[in-house]
Formats: structure tokens, C-alpha cells, sequence
């Protein structure tokens, strides 16, 4: 796997070189896309290193799975537009919280918003989480992208009425 | 002394609204002086839904997530699919592939030529080049059976081949646009209406357009030279020359530009590609089930890049889709864009980052020095700029 | 003023408009409208009935005794029942003109003949 993609080969080394043991898994699946999950007492300094040293400075978006008692964020990083770097970081689903990166990316805040919005993770420090995607009138604790929280439970929820 | 903020709520079911949205204005005089967004009126829950259909259900679902840009979320679903399956599809499937994304990025970007002049009141120019587009639509009902929605795009390939009565008529059609596309850049070149309203108007600059992550021809305007099919590519762009088209004033106008120029340059794409259409198969067979996996996808959607990501369990569903629309990726930069401008300006900026949802609904005005509130509809700010630059 | 040229070429020229319904242009060869089946072809396999994205097509017994329901205010004419059905017993015509005011017209029946043997 190295020898055939030497320049994502090197970013997932100088990862290594930087974050160490708190990196759980590092992938290269084809050219021009690598898959690494950090721990999460780690994932900040990961974002500045990717961010300031090596030169992922886009972020495309931000995809919020329900693992099962995890809430999991993949950060779509790109450096030039070429190489597609996800960051991948879990956090707990009784207490969802991550760092906020809007002030190292400021394009990143409507992403943290829609992810707040549809899986109900924290991010520490954003500006405004104030709701994205969801209406006015939403009962709250309804996460609509979390497993438990089936389509015909969501009408019956809705159905009942609640503010936010 | 500032004034606090109001939110006016109003309801997406208003007969003055094409595609709903709300953005809330401070005003002093006529400068604007900040912008809060609003979005998600038109929300649909299709990635919710996507976990309990089939993965060609899916497919057909994501096409409809939006009808100007259907075949780029076909293409990147696609791609998705195919990468965690380890199929590798036909050469000629490929071509064609290239094919209907180019027809489709001409159809896109007319269209958006029409939109345009129209916010800035140059009707004619509007019906014109939509007249002109009636030619791409043609072509796209020739080769795929619909006029939007092409649904040309399936798992393993495409669903139907280009003979070559077909290849002759859309080459005929390709001249014609040809000539009409060169003809309205040069108008927007001289044009005084169409200088005195998009020229400086709406600036991003550049160390902006990167931080703020723009996408698409509104940080190609700003002189960034980044396009997904150049850079990062996919189907056939890899065999096709082109060139990526970038233009340096960060002003409306230079979006205007960089459109007509990749609209030339994708007929170019187009005529290169029905030349050297390879032989062959156009689809193979793929298995209903997809194995355990998970792939990031991109794509160079009309507007911008277009970016999914999937993740499957073994079963016939999948576990977790996620797309991300090149527009969701402008705002934090159209927001930049309106500060300091006027509000006769409004209407052409916003629409200048080619919005996948129609940018003009209602607008929540609050005066700042005046302690003024007051809200008008998209028809009503459409008149007042153009009645703004008449008087001036 | 650069467009003066081209309005005054159009000047004597009839708007482009067509005047629907008194004027209609031709869809194209291989346009997708509504489906048709065709019930001798038909064995029941449900492939199409499975894979509708929108759930337009509803499945009445099974196997050669299969007959359909087809929703038209669900359709949305993609396609796949054409493209997936083993016998070709599905045909995507050219018939777009589908709009009506009551909902019952929405849902079209695929019946089998019955041979009455004397």
C-alpha cells in the first residue's frame, strides 16, 4: 500500500510522525483519498496540524454517523482540491461534545450546524448553533439522523406538537 | 447605538417564492451592514430516507435531491457505490457518462445566464438565451429520454447507448450553440446594462474565497484555479483535454465570464468525446448486495464540487449516505459578499453564486438609524434595484 | 446597445412560442412516459414491484396469476421497471398528457384475460 501511493503515504506519515498512538486507524483505499480516525483527546491538534503544517485548508463538509453508543464525525479535509483527507473522531451518545474548528476554518460553521441539528452534538465554542435544517416548532431531543429515532416515531413525535 | 435584531418567522408557502429561503438584513440607509441566513425550508430528509431503500431505489432518489444538477448526484452516487463494490465500469460507459455531465453543465449555466439577466431586468436577454437552451434540452430528450432527471446514470454503467445518427445530431446542435454562447459573452463584455450592474459589484477576495471554503466558477471568479475534474478525476476527464477557466476582478461579472467560457469549453468536451467514443459494452452486471465499506466521493457538479459519502453494512440498504450541495458550501461566502454593498445590489449577488434554491424570497429589513422594519418580497427588491440604477 | 442587431433581425420573425394544446411538438424517439405491461408476458416475477423507487406499482396475487395497479400521481418515470422486467413484458410509451382532476384516473389496471373455454 505505500509503495503504490507514495504522496498520501507520506501524509499518513507525518500524521504519525505528529499525533502518534492516538491515531486507531489510517487507510489509503485509492489515489487521492485517505481515511484516518483519531482519538478524541486528540482530534484539535490534529485539525491545526492538518490545517497549518500540512496545507488541508478546505474542508468540504462534515458527516455525523450513529455508530451505536457513539456519535462519529468524518471531517472531508482537501488539500489544492487534490487529496481528500476524512478525519474520523467518536465521541460518547449520552454526551455528545466536540471542540468547534470555526476558528481555524471559518467556512466550517454551517456544517457544525447541521450536524448539531440532526444528531445533537455539542460543538464547544461555535458562535451560533442556532438551528439550521430543522423548523421552528421541532420538539426537542428529536436528533431525526440518530438510529433510534425511526421515520413513523418522528411523525408521532412531530405529530404531538413542541416547541424548541 | 445599535439596535437589536428581529427575527420575522414567514412561511415557505407564499405565492411569491420559487424555492424558499430567509436571510435577515441590517440596514443603514443603503449599505448594508450584516446578513443572517436562514436555510433548510426545502429540507427533504432524503439522507434519512436513503437508509431504508435499496441501494437502485437510492438512486433514483438522490437524483432527485435536485433537478438542474440531477446527473452530477447521479454520477458521484455512483462512483460511491462503485468504489466500495470494486467494479470498474466500460470505457464506452465512461464517455458517455462524460457526455451527459457536460450537456448537462451547458443546460446549467444557460440557464443561470437567463436567471441572471433577468434579477438585473434585462429581460430580453433572459428569453433569448432560454430560447437557445431549448436546443440543449432537445438533445439531453434525444440521448436519455427526459428533459431533466436524465436517469442515464446506473450501477455498473449507463442505461442507453449513443448511436451514431444520434452522435451526428448533437454535434449539428453543438455548432449551433456554439455561435448563440459566443455571442452572449460578447454582450456581456459590452453591454453598459449588464457592465454598469455586475461589474465591481459583489467582491470576494480571494484569501476570503479559501477561508471561507467557496466551491464552483465563485472561487474560480476570484482567480483560484481549482476544479474537481481536473484536479481529482473522474469518468473520462482524465482522457479528455480541457482547460480550467479562471478570470481575476472577484466581481459578479467575472462569474458571468467564467460561465460563458466553461460553457465553450464543455462543447469542446463534448465534440472530443464523441469523436474518440470507444467500442464496447456500457454496463456490467453488479451485485444487489454491496460488502462492508465505506467511500468518499466528488464531483464537479454546475455549481461547484459536489461531495458524498457512504457507508455500507453488507446488507442491500445502506448504512449511512451523506451529499453535501456545492451551494451550502457559497453562503458563508455570498454573506461576505453583501456587506457593504447596496441593497439594489442584493438581488444579482445572491444569485451570482448560482443558488440551488432560488435566493429571492422574503427579505426582513431592519433599519438601523431609522428603527425601521419592514419586509418585501422577492418581485418588490427585484424592481427597486432596477429603479435604483435607472436614477443613477 | 449591442443587442440591436439581433432584435431587429427578429422583427418580422413569429414568436417561438408554441400554443399549447393547439400546437404540440413531438417528443423525442425513446421519451419516457408512462409504462405499460404487457399481462401475456408477464410471469409475476415482482422485479418490478421490488425495485420502484416510489412505490408506484402495487401487486395483486402472485406469480402468473400476478395483476397490477399502476399509480401514476407516484410515478416518476424512471424507468426501471422497463429495464429490469426478464420478459420485456414492460414498455415505457410516449404518453406524457397525464394530468386529470379526478384521482381516480391516477391508477391504471393490468388485468389478465381470461381464455373462456366452451
Amino acid at each position: 500500500m505505500t509503495a503504490k501511493f507514495p504522496e498520501e503515504a507520506d501524509i499518513v506519515r507525518k500524521m504519525k510522525d505528529t499525533i502518534g498512538e492516538e491515531i486507531v486507524e489510517a487507510k489509503i483505499p485509492r489515489p487521492r483519498r485517505i481515511l484516518i480516525q483519531v482519538r478524541r483527546n486528540a482530534f484539535k491538534k490534529a485539525i491545526q496540524y492538518l490545517t497549518q503544517k500540512a496545507n488541508f485548508t478546505h474542508i468540504s463538509t462534515i458527516t455525523g454517523i450513529d455508530v451505536g453508543d457513539e456519535i462519529e464525525a468524518i471531517y472531508h479535509l482537501s488539500r489544492d482540491g487534490k487529496i481528500e483527507l476524512s478525519l474520523k473522531v467518536r465521541t460518547p451518545k449520552d454526551n455528545p461534545v466536540l471542540p468547534t474548528i470555526t476558528d481555524i476554518i471559518p467556512g466550517a460553521t454551517l456544517y457544525e450546524r447541521e450536524v448539531h441539528d440532526l444528531l445533537g452534538v455539542m460543538f464547544e465554542g461555535h458562535p451560533d448553533l442556532s438551528p439550521l435544517v430543522l423548523p421552528e416548532g421541532w420538539p426537542p431531543d428529536v436528533y431525526p439522523l440518530r438510529k433510534e429515532w425511526t421515520i413513523e416515531e418522528i411523525e408521532k413525535e412531530v405529530a404531538k406538537g413542541g416547541k424548541r | 447605538m445599535p439596535y437589536p435584531t428581529i427575527r420575522i418567522p414567514f412561511g415557505p408557502q407564499h405565492p411569491a417564492l420559487k424555492e424558499p429561503e430567509y436571510f435577515m438584513f441590517e440596514v443603514e440607509g443603503e449599505y448594508v451592514v450584516d446578513v443572517k441566513p436562514r436555510i433548510g425550508y426545502a429540507h427533504r430528509g432524503i439522507e434519512k430516507a436513503a437508509e431504508n431503500r435499496t441501494f437502485i431505489q437510492d438512486l433514483y432518489l438522490i437524483e432527485h435531491a435536485c433537478g438542474i444538477c440531477s446527473d452530477a448526484h447521479t454520477t458521484c452516487f455512483t462512483q460511491v457505490i462503485e468504489e466500495i463494490l470494486g467494479v470498474g465500469i466500460p470505457a464506452r460507459a465512461k464517455f458517455i457518462r462524460t457526455i451527459i455531465a457536460e450537456l448537462e453543465r451547458i443546460h446549467s449555466h444557460s440557464l443561470w445566464v437567463g436567471l441572471a439577466a433577468h434579477e438585473i431586468g434585462f429581460d430580453t436577454l433572459f428569453m433569448y438565451v432560454w430560447r437557445d437552451r431549448e436546443i440543449v434540452m432537445d438533445l439531453l430528450e434525444l440521448v436519455s429520454g427526459n428533459r431533466v432527471h436524465y436517469a442515464i446514470n446506473t450501477l455498473g454503467g449507463v442505461r442507453r447507448d449513443i448511436a451514431p445518427e444520434k452522435s451526428e445530431k448533437i454535434k449539428k446542435g453543438l455548432d449551433v450553440l456554439q455561435e448563440r454562447m459566443k455571442y452572449y459573452k460578447e454582450i456581456g463584455e459590452t453591454e453598459q446594462t449588464v457592465l454598469k450592474r455586475t461589474a465591481k459589484i459583489g467582491i470576494l477576495r480571494p484569501e476570503d474565497a479559501l477561508a471561507l471554503c467557496a466551491v464552483g466558477p465563485t472561487l474560480r471568479a476570484s482567480g483560484i484555479k481549482h476544479d474537481v475534474r481536473a484536479d481529482d478525476p473522474y469518468i473520462a476527464y482524465d482522457e479528455i483535454p480541457f482547460e480550467v477557466v479562471t478570470y481575476d476582478e472577484c466581481d459578479v461579472l467575472s462569474r458571468l465570464l467564467v460561465r460563458c467560457d466553461e460553457m465553450r469549453e464543455s462543447i469542446n468536451i463534448i465534440r472530443y468525446a464523441l469523436d474518440h467514443l470507444p467500442g464496447g459494452e456500457i454496463s456490467v452486471k453488479v451485485p444487489r448486495r454491496v460488502p462492508e465499506g465505506e467511500a468518499v466521493g466528488r464531483v464537479e457538479a454546475p455549481r461547484g464540487e459536489l461531495i458524498h459519502y457512504a457507508r455500507t453494512n453488507g446488507t442491500t440498504k445502506p448504512e449511512r449516505y451523506m451529499l453535501r450541495c456545492p451551494t451550502l458550501g457559497n453562503i458563508p461566502s455570498v454573506c461576505k459578499m453583501l456587506v457593504g454593498g447596496y441593497i439594489a445590489d442584493i438581488p444579482i449577488v445572491l444569485a451570482g453564486i448560482d443558488p440551488c434554491f432560488a435566493c429571492m424570497d422574503r427579505m426582513a429589513f431592519v433599519d438601523v438609524n431609522k428603527d425601521k422594519r419592514w419586509i418585501w418580497s422577492g418581485e418588490e427588491l427585484r424592481k427597486y434595484g432596477i429603479n435604483w440604477y435607472q436614477k443613477e | 446597445m449591442a443587442m440591436v442587431k439581433e432584435l431587429l433581425r427578429h422583427i418580422f420573425r413569429k414568436p417561438v412560442t408554441l400554443k399549447y394544446p393547439f400546437e404540440k411538438s413531438k417528443p423525442a424517439e425513446g421519451m419516457r412516459g408512462r409504462p405499460i405491461w404487457d399481462m401475456e408476458r408477464c410471469v409475476g416475477c415482482e422485479l418490478c414491484f421490488r425495485d420502484c423507487p416510489s412505490g408506484a406499482i402495487e401487486m395483486i396475487g402472485r406469480g402468473s396469476e400476478a395483476e397490477f395497479k399502476h399509480h401514476l400521481d407516484r410515478c416518476i418515470f424512471c424507468g426501471r421497471c422497463e429495464e429490469v422486467c426478464p420478459t420485456n413484458a414492460i414498455k415505457m410509451t410516449e404518453d406524457y398528457e397525464l394530468a386529470s382532476y379526478d384521482r381516480a384516473e391516477m391508477i391504471i389496471d393490468f388485468k389478465r384475460t381470461r381464455n373462456e373455454s366452451i
